[in-house]
Order: C-alpha cells, then sequence, then structure tokens
C-alpha cells in the first residue's frame, strides 16, 4: 500500500502566505461562523470563505472526495435532520412556525401532509452557509501546507519543541507503517487469513482483525526504542531547536490577520453586543410561500 | 530495558514518550484509513474502525499525553489521507479517546493480569463516553441540532462503535505487549 | 608542545551491569583508537557488543540504567558527565537499521536534525549538510523523500546525517545487515575514504570476511562480555572459534584440516525431471499499477520436486513481488501463474497455501497470538483442517524447530532467534508441499544462520525448498538450482557450478564474488562439485 499525500506546490497565492497567517484566519473563520445564526452575517462569511477557497487554486478531481464526505455530512444534517424529521433544527428554531404546505399537498394523486415550516427551511439555508464556510476553510490545508512546514508553524505559534516535532516525526512514519501493514497482511494471507468471510460470532469476527493489528503495533512499538535513540543520539531536546523549514511573515500576512482579527471582533460585537446572535427570518423571505 | 526504574510519572513527555506519540498517531491514521480501504469506504468519523482501539491502547501503555496525541493527530492524519478535510471537534473527541485511558494508565503495572485489563475496559467506556460526547455536543454549537438529534445521530452509533472494537481488542494488545515487556526484560 | 596528542578514543578497565540483569553485560574491557583507523568488532549475537557501543556513545548512562565502572577518554577527556549532544559532537553513530535512525521525510531534513537540535541557524546548516551529503556524493538525493530511496542509499543518508554533526569517531553497529552485497561492498569502501580522511571507525559486524575487503588496523572480538581476542586481523585467523563468525574460506579450509566434520544431507526427494511442474510461471508480466512501469518482464519458470532454489538478485530486481505471484498473493498483469496445474486467478490464496508455504523475512511481521501453539495452529485451522490435523501438524512443527518447552510462551516474549524458528513452525504446520522462505538468514548471526538452514534443509516433509538471498554462499552451498534475477528478468537459471562460473557475469548482477566460491572455483579440477569451507579441506594441501 503506497501512502501518497495531496500536498503540491501549485504556485497559487495561498502558497505564498504564511502558514501561520492561515491557521490564525482559519479558526478566526471558524469561531466567527459558530458564534451567530444571522444569515446576512453567515452570508458574508462564506463569501469570505469561498474567496479563501478560490485562492488555493485547487482543482475538482483534488478534493472531489472531501468534498463526498461533506455532502454526506451536509445531507444527514440539513436534508434528513432538519427538513424531514426537524430534529436537526431543534436547538435553535422553537417549535410551531409556518406550515409551507399548510393543506398538505397532491401527489400522485395522493394527498400527504408534512409538518415543514418556513422557518425551517430558512434555518436549513443558514446551516447550509454556516457549514460550508467553515468545510471551505480547512479543507484546504492538507492540499496547501507541506508536510515539512508542520513542526515549525505550531512551535512559532508557541507550541513547546517536542509537541511540534511529534507531527512531523508522524508524517515520517506513515508510509513506513503503511508498507508494514502491507506485508503483515501478506504474511497472514499466506496463513489462510481472509479479508472477508469468516465463521463465528460477532466477536470472533471483530477478533479476526487481531492478526494484523497485534504483529503492526508491537512492531512500531519495539522500533521505538532505537528510533528515540538516534534522537538523543542527535541531541534532540537539550534546547530550543531551530528548523530548517524556512517561515517569513510578509506585508500580506500581516494583512491577513489584521483582517482575521476584526473579522472574528466585529461579528463577535454584532453577535453579542448588537444582539445579531439569533436566528431570525426575513420578511420576504415568509412572502415567497404566501401565495 | 530503559529507564524504568525511577517512579512511573504519566505526565512525562521526553524523547520517548515523542516517539510513542508520533509512532501511534501515525499507526492510528494507517490503520484507519488501510481498515477502510476494504471495508464500508466513506464511512468516516462514525465509521466500522478496528483502529480506534490505537489511541485507547497508546494511552494505556504511554499515559494521557501520549494517548491525546495519539488520537487527535492520528485523526487529522487520517483524515488527510483520505481527503476528508479536518474536523477539529472529531479530532478532540478522538483526543479524549486516548487521554482518558492514560489517566488510568497510572494503575497499571503488570499489563497482562486481570485487574489491569479491567481497568483497560473500564477506561474505553470512559474515554468514549467522554471523546464522542464532546464530538457530539460540538454538533449543538456548529449545527444547531437538538438534543435527540444528536444522541441518537453522532452520539450513539459512534460511541457505541467505538466501545466494541475497544473491548474486544485492547485486552488483546494489552496481553501483546505484557509479552514484548518481558523479552526486553524491563 | 612534544607531549603526544591524547589518541581520540581509549576505553578504560569498562564494565557494565544492566539494572534489571544480575550479572555484567560487559567486563574489562580495554581498547584504543588512533586517527584513521579502523577497528572491526566481531562476535555472536548476546556476546555485548551493543552494550559496548551504548558506553562508548553515551546511551549508557543517559538512557539505559545500571552500574558502570571505569572508563571512557575521548582525546584524553572523560566523557563522563558530557551531554549527549555533546559526546556526539565527537563520536557519531550508525544505527543498524537506516529505517529506524532516519527521522526526516527529505533527506535534507534527515540531514539536518541534528543541527536543529544544536539550534544552528538555518544559513550555516546548509552549508554543513551540503558538505557531508558530497562526502558521500549522494548530493543528488537531497530533495528526494526518505523513504523512496534504496537501501543502500538509506544507509548513506542516516551517515550523512552522523557526519553532519562532524564528529572525529564513528560507530557503525552492523552497517551491512540490510544492504545487498554490492551496495555492502561501495558502503565498506566509503568507511575507508572516511578512515583515511583521518576518522577513527569502529564497525561491529559479525560478516568479518565481507569487513576484512576494506583492512581495518586492529580486530575486536567478544565472548560473553570479555575481549577474546585484540590484535591485528592475522592473529584473528589463528585464534578465533571459525564456526563462530564468518572467516575467509581458505581460512576455514585450511584449520578444519583433519578435523570430522557432520555430513549435511538434504531431504527433499531425488529430482525427477520429467514429474509435473509443481509451480510454473508462464510469460508473467507484472505492474503494480497502470501508470507505473512494469516491474517483471515476462518470467518463465517451472519448478519440480527434488529442487532446492535460490533465488539471487539484487535489492530491487523482483525476487519479492517474483515469489509473491506464486502463493497469489500479486496477480499477473499478463501471463500465467499455475500452481499444481491450477490458474492462480481461480484460486484463492487459502488453497495455494496448502501447496506453497510462505515464510516471510521478519519473524515479528506475523507473529501475533498469546501462546506458540495458538501461533501454530492459526494456518492450518484457517485452511479448514480437523481438530486433530491441527494438533499433529503442530506437534511435528514444534518437533522440527526443537521448540516444544516453549508451546505455552507468548511468541512475542521469545529471543528473535526464536521467533524465527517459531514463524517457520507456523508455516510448516501447514504442511505445504514447497517452503518458500525470503531471506532465511536475515537478522541472525553467522553461527546461528548457518544451524538455522542445516536443520531446515534437513526436515523431511517438502517436495521443494525455494529461498531468496543475497548471499552467494547460501547458494552455493545449499541449492541444486540458482535462478538470477535482474530488474525484473531471470538473467540465469541452472545448477550452481555453471551459474556462478563467469565472475565478470556476476559482478555485472550486482552480487559479490565470495572467498568461498574463489576457493571452489580454485579447487574444482579436485572436487567436481561445489562444497562448503569444511569440507573443502581435505582437498588443500
Amino acid at each position: 500500500m503506497l501512502v501518497s499525500w495531496n500536498y503540491r506546490f501549485r504556485n497559487s497565492p495561498m502558497d505564498h502566505i504564511d502558514p501561520r497567517a492561515r491557521f490564525i484566519f482559519s479558526f478566526a473563520l471558524l469561531f466567527a461562523a459558530t458564534a451567530t445564526w444571522n444569515p446576512i452575517i453567515l452570508f458574508v462569511l462564506f463569501l469570505i470563505a469561498i474567496t479563501w477557497y478560490l485562492m488555493a487554486r485547487l482543482t475538482w478531481k483534488d478534493t472531489k472526495v472531501g468534498w463526498f464526505m461533506i455532502s454526506i455530512m451536509l445531507f444527514t444534517m440539513i436534508v434528513v435532520n432538519t427538513i424531514i424529521t426537524g430534529g436537526g433544527a431543534g436547538g435553535v428554531v422553537p417549535p410551531g412556525g409556518q406550515l409551507v404546505w399548510p393543506g398538505g399537498f397532491d401527489l400522485f394523486g395522493k394527498h400527504f401532509t408534512f409538518g415543514l415550516t418556513v422557518e425551517r427551511v430558512w434555518f436549513a439555508i443558514s446551516q447550509l452557509m454556516r457549514i460550508l464556510s467553515i468545510s471551505l476553510a480547512f479543507i484546504i490545508i492538507p492540499y496547501t501546507m507541506d508536510s515539512r512546514a508542520y513542526g515549525v508553524t505550531f512551535s512559532k505559534l508557541g507550541m513547546p519543541d517536542r509537541l511540534a516535532y511529534t507531527m512531523e516525526l508522524s508524517f515520517r512514519f506513515i508510509p513506513t507503517l503503511a508498507r508494514n501493514f502491507q506485508v503483515t497482511l501478506d504474511a497472514q494471507r499466506a496463513r489462510g487469513f481472509e479479508l472477508d468471510g469468516g465463521k463465528g460470532n460477532f466477536i470472533k469476527k471483530i477478533r479476526r482483525v487481531a492478526p494484523l493489528l497485534i504483529p503492526v503495533t508491537m512492531n512500531a512499538i519495539v522500533s521505538s526504542e532505537d528510533i528515540a535513540n538516534a534522537m538523543d543520539l542527535r541531541g534532540f531536546g537539550e534546547q530550543k531547536r531551530t528548523w530548517l523549514y524556512e517561515l517569513k511573515f510578509n506585508w500580506w500576512d500581516w494583512a491577513l490577520i489584521v483582517f482575521s482579527v476584526l473579522m472574528l471582533a466585529t461579528v463577535l460585537l454584532l453577535a453579542f453586543r448588537f444582539d445579531m446572535r439569533l436566528f431570525s427570518v426575513p420578511g420576504w423571505f415568509y412572502g415567497l410561500f404566501n401565495k | 530495558m530503559a529507564k524504568q526504574t525511577e517512579k512511573k510519572s504519566i505526565w512525562a513527555f521526553g524523547t520517548k514518550q515523542v516517539v510513542y506519540a508520533a509512532i501511534g498517531a501515525a499507526l492510528y491514521a494507517v490503520l484507519t484509513w488501510a481498515f477502510n480501504v476494504w471495508q464500508i469506504p466513506g464511512a468516516g468519523n462514525v465509521g466500522i474502525r478496528p483502529a480506534i482501539v490505537i489511541p485507547m491502547f497508546f494511552g494505556i501503555a504511554f499515559g494521557p499525553i501520549v494517548g491525546f496525541i495519539t488520537g487527535f493527530v492520528g485523526n487529522i492524519l487520517a483524515d488527510m489521507l483520505s481527503g476528508y478535510g479536518f474536523w477539529i471537534w472529531w479530532d478532540l473527541g478522538n483526543g479524549i479517546i486516548g487521554l482518558i485511558p492514560g489517566l488510568f494508565s497510572a494503575l497499571i503495572v503488570k499489563y497482562d493480569e486481570i485487574k489491569s485489563i479491567l481497568w483497560g475496559e473500564l477506561s474505553v467506556i470512559v474515554g468514549s463516553a467522554a471523546g464522542m460526547g464532546l464530538a457530539s455536543a460540538s454538533e449543538f454549537w456548529v449545527s444547531g441540532a437538538d438534543f435527540n438529534t444528536v444522541l441518537l445521530a453522532n452520539f450513539v452509533p459512534s460511541f457505541v462503535t467505538n466501545i466494541i472494537w475497544g473491548l474486544v481488542l485492547l485486552p488483546l494488545l494489552m496481553i501483546a505487549y505484557a509479552a514484548i515487556l518481558k523479552r526486553s526484560g524491563r | 608542545m612534544s607531549e603526544p596528542k591524547p589518541l581520540p578514543l581509549v576505553v578504560k578497565d569498562l564494565s557494565f551491569r544492566y539494572h534489571t540483569r544480575d550479572s555484567c553485560a560487559i567486563r574489562n574491557i580495554n581498547l584504543s583508537l588512533e586517527p584513521g583507523q579502523i577497528m572491526l568488532l566481531a562476535g555472536s549475537s548476546g556476546c555485548g557488543k551493543t552494550t559496548l557501543m551504548r558506553c562508548i556513545n553515551g546511551l549508557i548512562p543517559h538512557s539505559y540504567n545500571g552500574e558502570m565502572t571505569g572508563e571512557i577518554l575521548v582525546h584524553g577527556q572523560s566523557i563522563e558527565g558530557m551531554k549527549l549532544s555533546q559526546i556526539s559532537r565527537h563520536i557519531g553513530t550508525l544505527l543498524q537499521d537506516p529505517e529506524r535512525q532516519i527521522l526526516g521525510t527529505y533527506v535534507l531534513n534527515e540531514v539536518c536534525f541534528g543541527l536543529e537540535s544544536m539550534a544552528l541557524p538555518r544559513k550555516e546548516m546548509l552549508p554543513i549538510a551540503h558538505k557531508a551529503l558530497e562526502r558521500l556524493r549522494i548530493l543528488y538525493l537531497k530533495d528526494k523523500e526518505t523513504f523512496f530511496t534504496s537501501g543502500g542509499e538509506k544507509q548513506k543518508v542516516a551517515l550523512a546525517g552522523v557526519l553532519a554533526m562532524e564528529p572525529d569517531i564513528l560507530l557503525l553497529d552492523e552497517p551491512l545487515a540490510s544492504l545487498d552485497p554490492a551496495s555492502a561492498h561501495e558502503a565498506l569502501l566509503a568507511f575507508r575514504e572516511l578512515a583515511d580522511e583521518g576518522l577513527s571507525i569502529m564497525i561491529v559486524e559479525h560478516r568479518v570476511d565481507d569487513v576484512l575487503a576494506i583492512k581495518p588496523e586492529k580486530v575486536l572480538y567478544m565472548e560473553d562480555g570479555e575481549i577474546n581476542y585484540y590484535g591485528d586481523v592475522a592473529g584473528l585467523m589463528e585464534t578465533v572459534d571459525y564456526s563462530r563468525i564468518k572467516l575467509p574460506a581458505e581460512v576455514i579450509a585450511r584449520r578444519a584440516k583433519g578435523k570430522v566434520h557432520p555430513v549435511f544431507k538434504p531431504t527433499v526427494p531425488e529430482l525427477d525431471k520429467d514429474s509435473e511442474p509443481l509451480l510454473s510461471f508462464q510469460d508473467v508480466r507484472f505492474q503494480y499499477k497502470e501508470d507505473t512501469p512494469e516491474v517483471l518482464h515476462g518470467i518463465n519458470l517451472d519448478v519440480r520436486s527434488g529442487e532446492v532454489i535460490a533465488i539471487l538478485g539484487h535489492n530491487g530486481s523482483g525476487k519479492t513481488t517474483m515469489v509473491k505471484h506464486a502463493l497469489g498473493l500479486l496477480k499477473p498483469t499478463s501471463g500465467k501463474v499455475l500452481l499444481e496445474g491450477v490458474d492462480s486467478k481461480k484460486s484463492t490464496i487459502a488453497t495455494s497455501a496448502k501447496t506453497i508455504g510462505y515464510v516471510f523475512q521478519s519473524p515479528s511481521q506475523m507473529l501475533f497470538a498469546s501462546t506458540v501453539r495458538e501461533e501454530l495452529a492459526y494456518g492450518p485451522e484457517n485452511l479448514g483442517f480437523s481438530k486433530e490435523q491441527v494438533a499433529e501438524n503442530v506437534d511435528w512443527a514444534i518437533d522440527t524447530v526443537n521448540l516444544e518447552e516453549e508451546l505455552s510462551t507468548p511468541p512475542l516474549a521469545l529471543s528473535f532467534g526464536q521467533q524465527k524458528r517459531v514463524s517457520i513452525a507456523s508455516v510448516l504446520s501447514m504442511r505445504s508441499r514447497i517452503l518458500m522462505m525470503d531471506e532465511p538468514t536475515a537478522g541472525q548471526d553467522y553461527w546461528n544462520y548457518k544451524s538455522f538452514m542445516d536443520t531446515i534443509l534437513q526436515t523431511p516433509g517438502f517436495d521443494s525448498i525455494i529461498f531468496i538471498t543475497h548471499d552467494l554462499d547460501l547458494a552455493l552451498i545449499y541449492a541444486n538450482r540458482v535462478i538470477v534475477l535482474y530488474g525484473g528478468e531471470i538473467v540465469a537459471d541452472g545448477h550452481p557450478q555453471d551459474i556462478l562460473l563467469d565472475e565478470e557475469k556476476i559482478k555485472k548482477w550486482r552480487l559479490l564474488p565470495t572467498s568461498l566460491l574463489k576457493l571452489n572455483q580454485e579447487l574444482w579440477p579436485k572436487t567436481g562439485q561445489y562444497m562448503r569451507a569444511e569440507a573443502l579441506s581435505q582437498f588443500i594441501t
């Protein structure tokens, strides 16, 4: 099994933004978007998120798996929970409201009644904007971050060296462990292990993964003694380290950070000082349903 | 063979712990991804994941910090491998699934004793409840769903699958680990 | 001014006992190393060489606790109380497995790891890293991902990471273990070059024969934690037990003269050229994915009952890919693999396993059960054998590898050598007709692997045995057929005596002629067949 990472240098505007500034922006957007249900604010944030996403110049082919996941999530969250059952809106939208089809409707010669309210439709739209904004900001990270940049980024954001380096070291061992897993899988198949099938009850079926799980895990643990020695022998952790990977703030990075802070501050101010935090349906939207 | 004579501190984070955490996270990511390849694709966050036992085990074996990083970073990396993006709440939830067994690790001396295994099993249940609880609760905040929906659509499926895999597989890993410790004479 | 410069490394009366053990791992070690010298440190596993290295590089007492007496001086200064990073600016250590030493995802990051730890600014790091890479002539690898470098390259990358700390003493722990013969030879030449530049080098290695090619100035031979021999190479040849470490064939033959040696008799049945092939490759081609290059280019091969086949070839020549096809772990992109007449595309691996038992290289990649008995029963149970049959097979398998007393021990708690035997037994227990082994001697010392191979080849019950190896000597001692792979093609196939005659060809295949091969060729007119060194003793004068 060969692991492939999605990062590539695309010479996009995103590639020229300092990763620290990118993380600050992404989290500012996350907190801003989750601070309010006000549709206008959410709409503005949604536009900002789209702009941000476009700056990464990712193709559909790059990200389609991610969007597939997000679609599944949005479907359950919005179509199933909010539109059909109503539970998805229950935390925000008060019970009652104006029915979309007050008298029910006819379809294929049959009569249906369906308790969907105008409020829930509007809420679904707000939900969509909020979750898409967050998704747009975060889905691009693996495609736009060099694996060599994580350690120094988090270290410079104030994380202790040992923690920051852990992530970097994880990247190093992923392809090795994936290969080891393949070897173990082959070795056990040579002893008659089959991927699917297998008899026995529920617990037995679960235990069937043990011949794969145990060798790979124990092997990794045994090798960690040597790895730790290799690190100690080259002075790991004796003092604050430097990093080969170079980070450099440019004026636009500072601008982005200032923008992020202002964005978050404005949203928080509007939400909590001017009471624009709560869910409300604009009058014109009701109008669409009053024929 | 390594330094084992001093008192076991579960909060130590030296070179060894850095390696355990890094390897644990990488392993969790690889196994999640590998098992996804030949199981239900796209099952994602609440899928059928034998790999969930990895943060639990790394917690119980190497302490709360290692356990937390294994779950937290491992989940981030798994999502990266699969191209699923970045879901901070679920990452934190996975971190807690490793962190709580780590708190129990102080109680364990020999990994193949019945008593140790029972502590381990308890930590699986508490850890999963807390971790998936947090991740699910975040859905309140992010998506504005009501309590029942979060409970039924998010919490129950992820909690149940996690503890089933955890309860069955954790003892097996603990017993194997005890054997390794014997070999190295620690 | 007139005072002599202190030696780079002096060890005085060194003893060490691990906290968890009752007896000392090493006792009364004395040695010294001059600039530009290479010292070979030899001994079988468990002799204390790893402990000695850990004392010198500071891992003891920094990471391992115990009682240490004696003194280690680097340029006249005791290393006691020094930080590891201070020690490592004088003493660089290359661990056995470069796979575990390499910490960087990219080559340049790996080389800079130590410099980052010492908090050097980036602009000072780069020239040092470049110099280290240039010294080993691998600057072209600088932007490559470490995972995708070859075995030989990995080792050089790891070494560059050590050299970047600019040590003047190098400790190399079994540096040849993971390399094919040609890469091993290259690595050795690189070590010599470094010594000629003034570094003092200590090589731990049990492949003594190979290391002699670069003429180490000193040899230290250890047994049971003590120095058994310390002096020049010539003296070692006369004093050391030649069954313990791999000495040159002519030395073994000379010293074995007049002694009685047990007769070795493989137990596969007589070869019948007209029998149906057990395994047949018909123009097999393979590529992993459509857009990746082809790895096997038209393999044709029949395996019959009675054959003991050694598959030779450099790293990446396609050996493992080929044998994986035999079992159906990989299916040909075009062409056919037939196992007892059945196409691998139409059969499951579980069925194939009844015909071919495949032992993987590293036992730790397959052992999982909580007892040895359970481990051995896993295969036959998967194949659907009856309970009685499983029990019978397990008993026979454990008998064969001589581990009856460990049946209820967890396999993971055993030593490496025992684990290796359990991994073989767990394949034996399926009672397959063909035994196929990937690098059966990897990770074992000379004495262990020789007795291991003798046992396996003398185990009754196999129609044919196939093994992959780098080691030319194994092929010429044990096999009655040799297949050489080079770049995904079979370039030679036949009796070892016919295949291994042409030295030029052997070199071209990235295999290295060994002292045993040379001696056999010399004595060919008298012997008429290839033999092990002990047996050749009767033909030398």
